[in-house]
């Protein structure tokens, strides 16, 4: 069953990306054309097949030592900050979280 | 005295060492010859002048000094703008980054840096590599070197069109369906997408985690032979958990005779819908070049791969969604002024900041990735993908490279591939390689009877045979390429770019 | 609302525990190698990863994986070999990437248990009859963990322009990503909880597990440990679970047990009126001592989880599992068990004192100091002085059991003592010598002062031999007071009855 326009205005609202009404025609065509296209994973038996997740062969246990890096990788507040578009007292600033749900954890 | 675009990397690093030239000649060079050719290729966004003047001025002094130089000593490169250098923006073409100041200088770069590289600027793309025609640059798009009404291709079309027209001797792409691979077969490039892992992808923007590959491209391939030492110089990257150790001289392994060695070639493949005729018949001669030089060819079968582009599309978008979250505007990025909250700050920035592919993309990926939808779709793609994994590995033990197309066709003409489904389609020969993890590399065969554009073959191998690889590329090569290397595209050869 | 007493005759609570805790102990982040945050300005310790810049990669911290097998083996968890980390979406700024690197349906530990000891006071709320209780109403709970896994925390958000920081009526929010990535184990357990005594006790032993093992301040005053709790109700006999409501802002054992135990009264209530339980995360309130409602969970959230491709999975060897068993000290329960058997404490002594590993280093230092005959005296001091004060010595701990034992000075006097020394490093016994405070308990001197006593209060010395022996109290005052106080209370107990009953 194809993807109704009220369906990909929940994905987009989902993903925080604003259609306009006109886009969201586009992006219905656009998901109902792109979701044929994988029809033929449907069509596999896949049964007792293990997934691939990581195309890495056996690499596996890759870990870091817990040892301070105050050098090398650290960013200096100003230079962690330079990219934001507003900051305030050494932090990162946003606009109220009122009428936002953020998640659990 | 000589243009720079004539010379080989390997010339380059040698005439500075030796001081037939110095690397700021050479520097300087480049810079004139970007300045000449760019207004018409547009290959580049951002030239970095001072850092490459900065750097070839090191690379001198360390010369006088008595110092060994490293082995792409002055060579001038170009960087695809997904790859952080300090001093750079890096915007991946995107509104969303356009003012992004790297924080940090990615690997990759650091590597060719290192090897004494001199780092011209940074290349244009499709917007976050989301494409094959550098169309969905939010700036501008780029011109095929060959035929500047056509595309370079895509997503690394920049870094491609920018060694074809010779201002740049080697460039790096980045490669998740095709990006490199591509580019350089519309452009007459050699191009390289090595084996996920041996090359790190810390500090490269991410599109499909477990699909990216950074690898470079070069007119010869000795001279992406040279790249590759210098990225996989000083072992795996110990920032990025999926790199792994490449420990082989790509140079050393170059003029191996492919005497008594299997090339497999999938004839399904080489009857592929949309598959042109001056393209299937450039690669069947490029099959005979190599059985002319010993090699056997034998047919193998990979039963599963009609399935690629589906699990890619499966697998990448969903990637893609969770890798471009972060884009909010609250650290970083384009954002949204005047909004009363953060909801809407972050929904308006992001309608506003990304692209139209780069928001289908996340959107598809939302879906896909959706409770209930993820059985349906993530996970077996995933299955799929061991199934292709395991059509390789059985092929590979009765051949030791694959050989097919790389692209379909030659350049399209701007704006003639606009339904994106269309365009998800043409990667057919290179989206495989990147399920499985492999490594693939597109060595020109000349120009297309037909259209005169340039041609490509693509060999594919094992997980970590890259270097064997190159050998069987370097056997087209001579074949091909008597010059022992692709030439500079004609409008643009020597134009500026005189080593002083 | 009905006392818990009363509604936990009628309904069975049904209660769950989430307990998050960063592992302090650590240098550094799960993921990066900024260094773990205390109270360093805001944005200090970041680097591109915790950030989450385009580009930067996540390497897990090989030390974070070692201390969550290590709480898994300490509560008897499954070790699971292969597991991988998984990445957990929501639009929020507190998580950089806006998504949470965390664990899938695999965790590294699972299935785990820890069993509960409830006695005293506390297992009364358990009524009689619905769990088998000793004679003294002690019982063993057995609690059932589902998993702990491993993930990162998130950042810190100051909202700013409301009232008291909270949320409501902010017109901004000031994001610090200091605590961004700081490794964090979270553990689960199956709703085998049934009192909020049972979750308190649950919580504490956690406790005392985690700090053994040296992995955590386990502070849930700084927030360090965290918990929520999952609660319903359902009719006693019943075996169908009723809608459960999110409990958060537990930051002390006491807020615990006081939020469940509203709760509870709360959901009855509700019932009992023919009302409807809401699914809800619902916020506690230590001030007004209520819950109250923060969302109303209509639908499931759906974070889209899948397995992160940034990072390789994991295939856990013996050789590592073993490494992280041999680093296990002594548990608590074990550290019980040894000081009842080979030291003669008594269970709730033995348990007070091997519950926190300071004080059971603290204790069996002091112990190696007076030596194990004094058993006794130390465990007396440690659980009845000691934990008054802040900074005493383990020395002084011994010496002044030695003067407790030997007489010379009373329990009285002992806190006094303490109190001159505590951070002093002065030895008690030196104390109490350049105080005049050793009591004599030499019976010639003592002696003299008993007979004028007995010789001067002859009225009280009747009314003992009439039988009321409780006059010998106020003979010991006043030889005492005759003494100036440097007299033995019990040396003259002892002589008084000697010479009364002669």
């Amino acid at each position: 069953m194809p993807l109704t326009r009220e369906d990909v205005a929940g994905i987009a609202d989902y993903a925080r990306i604003a259609l306009t009404p006109e886009e969201l025609d586009e992006m219905t065509a656009y998901m109902n054309d792109a979701i044929d296209l994988l029809e033929p994973i449907r069509a596999y038996d896949l049964e007792g097949v293990e997934p691939t997740f990581h195309p890495i062969g056996d690499l596996s246990n890759v870990m870091a030592d817990d040892v301070p890096d105050t050098e090398v990788r650290h960013l200096p507040v100003d230079v962690a900050l330079k990219n934001a578009a507003a900051s305030r007292d050494r932090s990162f600033r946003v606009p109220s979280i009122l009428g936002d749900q953020g998640g659990d954890r | 005295m000589a243009n720079f675009d004539q010379l080989s990397a390997r010339e380059i690093a040698a005439g500075v060492a030796n001081g037939d030239f110095t690397a700021v000649e050479v520097a300087r060079a480049a810079l004139d010859a970007v300045e000449a050719r760019d207004g018409e290729v547009k290959a580049f966004l951002q030239v970095s002048a001072d850092l490459a003047l900065a750097a070839a001025e090191a690379t001198d002094k360390a010369r006088a000094a008595g110092e060994k130089l490293g082995p792409l000593a002055g060579v001038p490169v170009a960087f695809k703008d997904n790859m952080h250098l300090v001093g750079t923006r890096t915007t991946c073409a995107s509104r969303m980054l356009a003012n992004y100041e790297s924080t940090f200088t990615a690997t990759c770069v650091q590597r060719m840096l290192d090897a004494g590289a001199t780092p011209v600027g940074k290349t244009n793309m499709d917007e976050f590599a989301f494409g094959s025609s550098t169309e969905s640059s939010a700036f501008h798009p780029t011109a095929n070197p060959w035929d500047t009404e056509r595309v370079p291709g895509g997503s690394s079309g920049g870094s491609a069109a920018a060694v074809a027209a010779g201002e740049v001797t080697v460039s790096l792409g980045s490669d998740t369906g095709g990006s490199i691979r591509q580019p350089a077969s519309l452009c007459g490039v050699v191009g390289l997408k090595p084996t996920y892992g041996a090359v790190s992808r810390y500090g490269v923007v991410a599109f499909g985690s477990s699909l990216d590959q950074v690898g470079p491209f070069g007119r010869s391939v000795e001279d992406v032979a040279l790249a590759m030492n210098a990225l996989t110089a000083g072992g795996r990257d110990p920032w990025d958990s999926t790199s792994q150790p490449v420990d082989v001289d790509f140079l050393a392994h170059l003029n191996d005779p492919v005497e008594g060695r299997r090339v497999g070639v999938v004839p399904a493949l080489m009857e592929a819908a949309g598959l042109t005729d001056e393209v299937r018949d450039a690669v069947a001669a490029a099959g005979r070049a190599l059985r002319d030089q010993g090699a056997e060819l034998v047919e193998v079968d990979l039963p599963n791969i009609a399935s690629a582009i589906a699990a890619y599309y499966v697998i990448a978008p969903c990637e893609a969604f969770s890798n471009l979250a972060r884009f909010d505007g609250v650290r970083y990025g384009y954002q949204e002024r005047g909004c009363a909250t953060l909801a809407e700050q972050t929904s308006l920035s992001r309608a506003h900041g990304f692209g139209e592919e780069a928001k289908r993309r996340q959107m598809l990926g939302a879906y896909l990735l959706s409770s209930g939808t993820y059985d349906k779709y993530y996970y077996p793609a995933q299955q799929v993908r061991t199934l292709i994994t395991a059509d390789y590995a059985r092929a590979y033990e009765k051949c030791d490279v694959i050989l097919m197309p790389a692209a379909p066709r030659t350049a399209f003409k701007f704006g003639e591939m606009s339904d994106p489904t269309q365009m998800y389609a043409s990667d057919l020969f290179t989206i495989s390689n990147n399920i499985v993890g492999n490594g693939g590399v597109s060595v020109p065969l000349g120009l297309g009877a037909q259209s005169g554009l340039p041609v490509s073959a693509q060999l594919q191998g094992p997980a970590f045979a890259d270097a064997s690889l190159l050998t069987f590329a370097r056997a087209i090569e001579r074949s091909f390429s008597p010059d022992g290397g692709a030439p500079v595209a004609p409008a643009f050869a020597g134009k500026g770019g005189e080593l002083a | 609302m009905k006392k818990l007493a009363e509604v936990l005759r009628d309904w069975e609570a049904v209660i769950g525990l989430e307990v998050h805790t960063e592992l302090t102990a650590l240098e550094t982040k799960m993921f990066c190698n900024c260094r773990l945050s205390h109270d360093d300005e805001p944005n200090t310790n970041v680097c591109p990863v915790c950030l989450g810049m385009p580009g930067a990669l996540p390497v897990p911290n090989e030390r974070a994986i070692e201390s969550i097998v290590m709480a898994g083996l300490a509560t008897n968890c499954e070790i699971q070999r292969h597991s991988m980390f998984y990445r957990k979406h929501y639009f929020y700024p507190d998580m950089a990437k806006n998504f949470q690197t965390t664990q899938g349906p695999v965790a590294f530990c699972m299935h785990g248990h820890l069993d509960l000891e409830v006695s005293g006071a506390g297992a009364k709320e358990r009524p009689d009859g619905t769990v088998e209780k000793d004679a003294d109403g002690t019982y063993v709970a057995p609690i059932r963990i589902l998993r702990i896994h491993m993930e990162e925390d998130a950042a810190k958000m100051v909202h700013v322009g409301g009232e008291e920081g909270r949320i409501t009526a902010a017109t901004e929010s000031l994001i610090d990503y200091n605590r961004c990535g700081t490794p964090l184990i979270e553990l689960v357990t199956e709703p085998d909880l049934r009192t909020p005594e049972e979750a308190r006790l649950f919580m504490e032993k956690l406790r005392q597990t985690f700090l053994t093992l040296g992995i955590s301040d386990c502070s849930l005053e700084n927030g360090s440990m965290r918990c929520d709790g999952n609660i319903s109700l359902r009719r006693r006999g019943s075996t169908e679970f009723g809608t459960k409501t999110e409990m958060k802002n537990i930051n002390s054992f006491k807020s615990l047990h006081d939020a469940l135990e509203y709760e509870i009264c709360r959901q009855a209530e509700v019932l009992e009126e023919g009302g409807i339980v809401y699914q809800e995360t619902r916020h506690w309130e230590p001030s007004r001592r209520r819950t109250v409602v923060m969302r109303v969970k209509e639908t499931a959230d759906d974070y889209r989880l899948f397995p992160d491709p940034d990072l390789a999975p994991f295939d856990l060897t013996d050789e590592f599992v073993e490494r992280c068993r041999a680093r296990i000290p002594e548990l608590p329960d074990a550290k019980r068990d040894r000081y009842m058997a080979d030291l003669g404490l008594k269970r709730a002594d033995a348990a007070q004192l091997a519950g926190d590993p300071a004080v059971a280093a603290f204790f069996e230092d002091a112990l190696a100091a007076a030596g194990e005959k004094s058993a006794e005296t130390v465990t007396k001091v440690m659980v009845n002085l000691v934990p008054s004060y802040d900074a005493l010595t383990p020395a002084q701990v011994a010496s002044l059991s030695a003067l407790l034992a030997e007489d010379a000075i009373t329990f009285a006097q002992a806190r006094e003592v303490l109190d001159a020394v505590n951070g002093t490093g002065e030895d008690p016994a030196a104390y109490v010598d350049a105080h005049g405070m050793r009591q004599s308990t030499d019976e010639g001197a003592l002696g003299a002062i008993v007979d004028e006593v007995l010789g001067r209060c002859t009225d009280q010395v009747q009314q003992y031999r009439d039988g009321n022996k409780k006059v010998l109290g106020f003979l010991v005052g006043q030889c005492m007071k005759a003494a100036k106080g440097s007299g033995n209370p019990k040396a003259f107990n002892k002589m008084l009855a000697e010479r009364l009953e002669a």
